[in-house]
């Protein structure tokens, strides 16, 4: 069958109006290469202009967040006119710490060499003493000695 | 059929006078591209569009041509892009419908104008006209125009041998509705 499709192989069924090809060829000439070669100038100056709006319309965008931003933080935030940190005494700090803690944790954490020096002497003797008063054996206590 | 090393005098032209160049590259192609779209497309209104857009495109991406190898396979490639995209708006508009070729162009003023094909054209393009979009390329290429399958593959970006698959099954899908009808 494609070989009685071969007899019209060569034949083009298709028809275009007369002249058709010279006056497609003309106005693409037109459309391509005069088109480009007749631009003036003044309209280049509007095309740069043109081609930079997209970038000119980001800058904007991003001018008017940081305005907005920074606008929010200093309406929002404490009024601090030197800019620095507030200066805490160490007097406050120990304050607030012995608010909430409570004496035995205190205790615990006392270093018991700091006092030495106030600790008064205690003879062997008063030791005996105290510990017989305390109802301990009096052979323990010379075990201990 | 422009074989590329029959270019080598527009490639030339192209780097050293643009303008002239592309005036040259119109005046040796349009036939040849507008025979090739109104064989996908069929409506002349419609390949006098796509073979307007064709260069258009090409003249916009002139520079990118530069860096290719072939003027041929690179226009070809355009021009069947944008058969493509227009059959492509045309089904989605379904004004126009080529489901029967012959009854199109007998009922139609684009008929009876723009066709003058016998009975055994119009059960061909009828035939041809039952294949997906890019198997009526593919065909219509090696069947009309005798490309190279070489040259097809870079048109189409497929393999050769994907191509000769692909023409030899529209052969025989044809044959078939040929032989049926």
């Amino acid at each position: 069958m494609m070989k009685e499709s071969d007899k019209i192989q060569g034949k083009n069924p298709f028809k275009v109006p007369e002249n058709y090809f010279e006056d497609v060829a003309r106005k693409i000439i037109s459309a391509t290469v005069e088109a480009e070669t007749s631009i003036k100038p003044e309209v280049r100056k509007i095309g740069l202009f043109h081609r930079l709006r997209p970038a000119l319309a980001i800058a904007a965008s991003v001018a008017v967040l940081v305005l907005l931003s920074y606008t929010a933080l200093r309406i929002f935030l404490p009024d601090n006119k030197n800019g620095k940190m507030p200066e805490i005494s160490l007097t406050e700090i120990s304050d607030s710490f012995l608010d909430d803690i409570d004496i035995q944790t205190l205790e615990e954490n006392v270093d018991p060499t700091a006092f030495y020096d106030r600790v008064p002497e205690v003879s062997n003797s008063e030791i005996i003493d105290y510990l017989i008063l305390e109802n301990v054996e009096i052979n323990e206590i010379y075990e201990l000695l | 059929m422009s074989r590329p090393d029959q270019d080598s005098d527009i490639t030339k032209l192209l780097k050293t006078d643009i303008n002239r160049g592309f005036k040259l590259v119109v005046e040796r192609y349009s036939s040849k591209l507008y025979w090739h779209i109104r064989r996908l497309v069929i409506l002349h209104e419609d390949a006098d569009d796509a073979l307007q857009n064709t260069f258009i495109n090409a003249w916009k991406n002139i520079s990118e041509f530069r860096n290719e190898s072939a003027l041929y396979t690179w226009l070809y490639a355009i021009a069947t892009n944008e058969s493509l995209m227009l059959i492509n708006k045309r089904k989605r508009n379904a004004t126009v419908s080529l489901d029967d070729i012959g009854l199109f162009f007998t009922s139609s003023m684009e008929g009876s104008t723009w066709f003058d094909g016998d009975e055994a054209q119009v059960k061909l393009q009828n035939a041809i006209l039952q294949l997906p979009d890019k198997q009526r390329v593919v065909f219509n290429l090696k069947y009309f125009e005798e490309m190279k399958y070489e040259d097809m593959s870079k048109i189409l970006k497929t393999s050769e041998g994907a191509l000769k698959a692909s023409y030899h099954h529209a052969v025989k899908k044809i044959e078939k509705i040929l032989g049926g009808s």
